[in-house]
Formats: C-alpha cells, sequence, structure tokens
C-alpha cells in the first residue's frame, strides 16, 4: 500500500493539473473564508466558517481529486496493472487514495488553526475531530461509489458535481439557517448532520449528548457511501 | 507420481451474459514447459488467461495455478509474471519508477537495473511513460513480468509493436528464463513464434480447445503441399490435375512424391517452374480448424 501511496504523491506533484485544481484552488477557497470570517460569521457564525472550510477542501480537494485519480487509473489499465501483483483490492484503494486524503485533511486542519487563531478557537475539539473524520472517510466511500460511474477523467468535471455541489449546498443550508426548522430533513440530507456537528462543536452552547445524537446519522452516510462504493466500483473499462 | 501442473484448468466456461466466450475447456500446462495457446480473432484465449491471472471469474469449471486458486494473489503473483495485452502504467511516472513499484508489490525481489538492461529500457529509465512509444511501452510491460524471475510467466501478445530487434532480444530472455525453469505461457497471432519456440500449442476455435500438441502432432494430420509451373506445351505429370495452369499436389509422402515428380520431370526434359515443397505449417492448421 505505501509503495502505491508513494507512487501517487509523485505523481500529485507532477500533475500541474490536479496540483492547480485539486489542492491550490480549495485551499484558496478555503482561505478566503478564514481571510473573510468577519461578513461570514454574520451569515451563520464561526461554527458555519468551518463547516464550509472542510466541505470545500473535501470535496473539491479530496473527493473531485479521488474521483479524477481513480477513473484516471482504471482508463489507463494502471488497475489492472496493479491487480496483477499481490497487492489486494483493500491496499490497492488504501494506497491510491491515502496521499490525497492525507493532503486534505493537512489542509483543513491547517484553515481552521488559522481561523480559530484569527478567531475563536473551537469549544469542543474532539467533536470536531470526530466530525471531520467521519466526514473524510463519507467523501473517500463517496469517491470510490462516483469512480464507478465515471468513464474517464473528463467526465469527472461531470460526474462529481452533484456530490460536491450538494454538500456544499447541505453545509451552507445548515450552517446559515441552522435547523430549528426541518431538522430532520436537514439531518438527513449528505452532510447535514456533520454539518451541524461541526457548528456545535466550534460554537459550543449544544449539550454534548444532543451533539453526540448526530454521530449515527453521520456514520450511518459513511455506511450509506461504502454500501455504494462497494456495488458501482469498478477496476476495468466497460467494453 | 508425476509432479503436479503449474496451470490446471479443467472445464472451464467463461460467459459474458448470454454470450459464452469459453466452453468446457481443459487443460494443463506442466512445469517448464513453453506453452502456446492460439486462435483466431474472438476464439476465447483472452477470457481464458484472464481467469488463469484472476482478472476474471469463470462461470463453471476450476482453474488451479501452482494447486491455488488464481484468485488468491497473496499465494499466486509472486511465483507468477503476466504482461497484459495491454499496458497499463501511470504515465507520469518514469520506466525506473514504474519497474520499481510493479515489482515491489509482485512479492519478489530484483535489481531494477538489470531488469531494465533485460528489457532494453536502460536509455530510458528517467523518462515518463507518457513519453514513450508503443513498442516501449510493450517493453516496460515485459520488463515487470519477468521482475524478479518469476516461476510461471504469462505472454499475452508480447510482441505486438514491437520492431525486430527488440523481438529478437525478448525471446532472448524468455530463453533465458527457460533455462533457469520459468515455465511460459505464449499467446500470439505470429504463428512462427509459437511454432518455433512452444513445446506444446493448444488451438482454440469458438470458445473450445479443437486441437492440442506438439508441432509435428498438430501437422501430420495435415498434408503436405507441391506446387509448380509447366511451361505452356509441355506434357502433364500423370495423376495431377492443373488449376489455372499451376499444379497442386498434397501428399502425406512429401519426400516420397517429391522424388517422383523430379524424376518424371528429369525424364520427360520438362521445367518444373516456380516449385515450391514444403511440409504443413501451422497457418494450415488454422485454415482447417477455420473451415471445419
Amino acid at each position: 500500500m505505501l509503495e502505491i501511496a508513494r507512487s501517487e504523491m509523485i505523481q500529485i506533484f507532477r500533475n500541474r493539473l490536479v496540483l492547480v485544481t485539486g489542492l491550490v484552488i480549495p485551499v484558496a477557497a478555503g482561505g478566503y473564508f478564514v481571510y473573510q470570517h468577519e461578513v461570514f460569521s454574520d451569515l451563520g457564525g464561526l461554527g458555519y466558517i468551518a463547516a464550509i472550510v472542510m466541505f470545500t477542501v473535501l470535496a473539491f480537494g479530496l473527493y473531485t481529486t479521488a474521483v479524477t485519480t481513480l477513473a484516471s487509473r482504471r482508463q489507463n489499465l494502471f488497475l489492472k496493472r496493479l491487480r496483477s501483483t499481490a497487492a489486494g483490492d483493500a491496499g490497492i484503494l488504501a494506497g491510491l487514495v491515502l496521499p490525497v486524503t492525507v493532503i486534505s485533511l493537512v489542509q483543513a486542519v491547517a484553515i481552521l488553526i488559522v481561523l480559530g487563531a484569527v478567531a475563536t478557537g473551537p469549544a469542543q475539539l474532539p467533536l470536531l475531530a470526530v466530525a471531520i473524520l467521519a466526514t473524510t472517510a463519507m467523501m473517500v466511500a463517496l469517491a470510490l461509489a462516483t469512480a464507478g460511474l465515471t468513464n474517464s477523467p473528463e467526465h469527472a468535471q461531470v460526474t462529481t458535481l452533484p456530490v460536491s455541489l450538494s454538500v456544499i449546498a447541505v453545509a451552507s443550508w445548515v450552517g446559515i439557517a441552522g435547523t430549528e426548522d426541518l431538522a430532520l430533513l436537514k439531518r438527513l440530507l449528505p452532510g447535514g448532520a456533520a454539518t451541524e456537528l461541526v457548528v456545535n462543536a466550534w460554537d459550543g452552547g449544544v449539550p454534548l449528548a444532543d451533539s453526540l445524537a448526530l454521530l449515527p446519522i453521520t456514520m450511518a452516510w459513511v455506511l450509506v457511501a461504502v454500501a455504494l462504493a462497494a456495488r458501482l466500483f469498478r477496476w476495468e473499462p466497460r467494453r | 507420481m508425476p509432479a503436479s501442473p503449474v496451470i490446471d484448468v479443467e472445464r472451464l466456461s467463461v460467459t459474458y451474459g448470454d454470450f459464452t466466450a469459453v466452453r468446457d475447456l481443459s487443460f494443463h500446462v506442466r512445469r517448464g514447459e513453453f506453452y502456446a495457446l492460439l486462435g483466431t480473432n474472438g476464439a476465447g484465449k483472452t477470457s481464458t488467461l484472464e481467469v488463469v491471472e484472476g482478472h476474471r471469474r469463470a462461470a463453471s469449471g476450476a482453474v488451479r495455478i501452482f494447486g491455488e486458486s488464481p484468485r488468491d494473489r497473496r499465494a499466486v503473483r509472486p511465483r507468477m509474471g503476466v504482461m497484459l495485452q495491454e499496458s497499463g502504467f501511470s504515465p507520469d511516472l518514469t520506466v525506473r519508477e514504474s519497474v520499481g513499484l510493479i515489482g515491489a508489490l509482485s512479492g519478489r525481489s530484483d535489481d531494477v537495473d538489470r531488469v531494465l538492461g533485460i528489457a532494453g529500457l536502460t536509455r530510458k529509465a528517467g523518462t515518463r511513460v507518457s513519453q514513450l512509444s508503443g513498442g516501449e511501452k510493450r517493453r516496460l510491460d515485459f520488463a515487470t513480468a519477468v521482475y524478479g524471475g518469476p516461476e510461471l510467466v504469462i505472454l499475452d501478445e508480447p510482441t505486438t509493436g514491437l520492431d525486430i530487434q527488440s523481438r529478437d532480444a525478448l525471446w532472448a530472455a524468455v530463453d533465458r528464463l527457460r533455462d533457469e525453469g520459468s515455465t511460459i505461457v505464449l499467446t500470439t497471432h505470429y504463428l512462427e513464434e509459437a511454432q518455433q519456440r512452444a513445446d506444446r500449442i493448444g488451438l482454440m476455435h469458438e470458445g473450445a480447445l479443437h486441437r492440442e500438441g506438439t508441432v509435428a502432432e498438430l501437422t501430420q494430420a495435415l498434408p503436405s503441399l507441391i506446387s509448380f509451373v509447366l511451361p505452356p506445351g509441355a506434357p502433364e505429370p500423370p495423376t495431377v490435375g492443373a488449376l489455372n495452369g499451376a499444379f497442386h499436389i498434397e501428399t502425406f509422402s512429401l519426400q516420397d512424391d517429391l522424388y517422383r515428380l523430379l524424376g518424371w520431370a528429369h525424364d520427360t526434359g520438362v521445367e518444373l517452374r516456380e516449385l515450391q515443397a514444403g511440409p504443413t505449417r501451422l497457418d494450415d492448421v488454422f485454415r482447417a480448424i477455420g473451415r471445419a
């Protein structure tokens, strides 16, 4: 797995298009939210900014790059090549997505640290960490599922839009409007419960038990994404 | 007690929906043997190989590699190198990085520079895969297959797109592997490559194995051919019919019949123009299967 991860890391830094679209732009967008935190905190508070930063990096950095990478590796039969070795399927997939996952997590955490430094830090750090990790797992699994429906890297520009735009939209809706109205619907939408978890963890003021009640929904989305990935992921191009 | 075969295929069937690509196929490959699996386009060779390589599930039947399931990668892959029909490498990795990566994942150990030398890629070691020609990518494919000197090497159309020097170098490397005891399985459209090298050949047609044996065994069932053209006005040899002025004699006694023909020509003073005589070739066997 680590050999594959190392080769993927090399390729990320050799491919300027991936580097810019997958890594630089999400950081720039996240950085903009932090830079304008006073404006955006008026909309939904610092918790909203933390949630939107997390989803911007994980949706446009991790998710989109992972789908593009997997589609590309399948299209040029590199996945088939890897399966001709002694490496197992789980190890191959883990190696392929590990670098972009680690990079995205580091980016998200770094931006949130800056947000905490220039404004106010999170009230419940462990809860924030759980929310970020669960959302990361969900986005990786959704990337595997979406890759199964994506024929080429070019096709990924289209197939990634529904999920990436949906989670950003849900995060904005939940983060700005709160969950006083339509609470169940908002929490059941992809990223809805995770957004509320991040908002609660950053802003505080919500009993821990109430926040923990959001975890099963967040984890349920992780399971749904994993189930979709297991059903939809393909190792070879359609012929 | 005979050694267990390296590859053991028993009543294999492969289907794609309602279409049966391979039906009831059985063959085995012995340790150290060079076995060529040949067939027309769509004969089912690639489907068979994909099951043997562990890339595809069989609809029915059993395939064992070294006595193990081909899908048990940890058990099988360290002993088996595969040269896929189509290359699959990351374009942004260099040749050296690609061989190093696939080699490390193969479960075998080797020196990357040595393997690059075998494949004639030493000068391309630092070149990205995206900048390689089609022939160079085939050589890269070959390099990853022979990394670590595997006990079994599967070569799927290995020389397609290679120039003559690269072909010679590839076959020299395969010969060395054989000398070291490796078992070789080959599919190719270049029949002369199989005819020259294979210990045994399996001929597939429409998903089934039609013939199997050594080249001599496969060709002895078909007659050899003598052909020639007579000058205008020359007498015809006895018991031979002409087609458009050209004579074609099919014979199972090539030497005797050729001797008699040349004797007749000498006695009658007739020049046999464009005279050709030769044993049955593998492509004749192929054509006969296609006509059947």
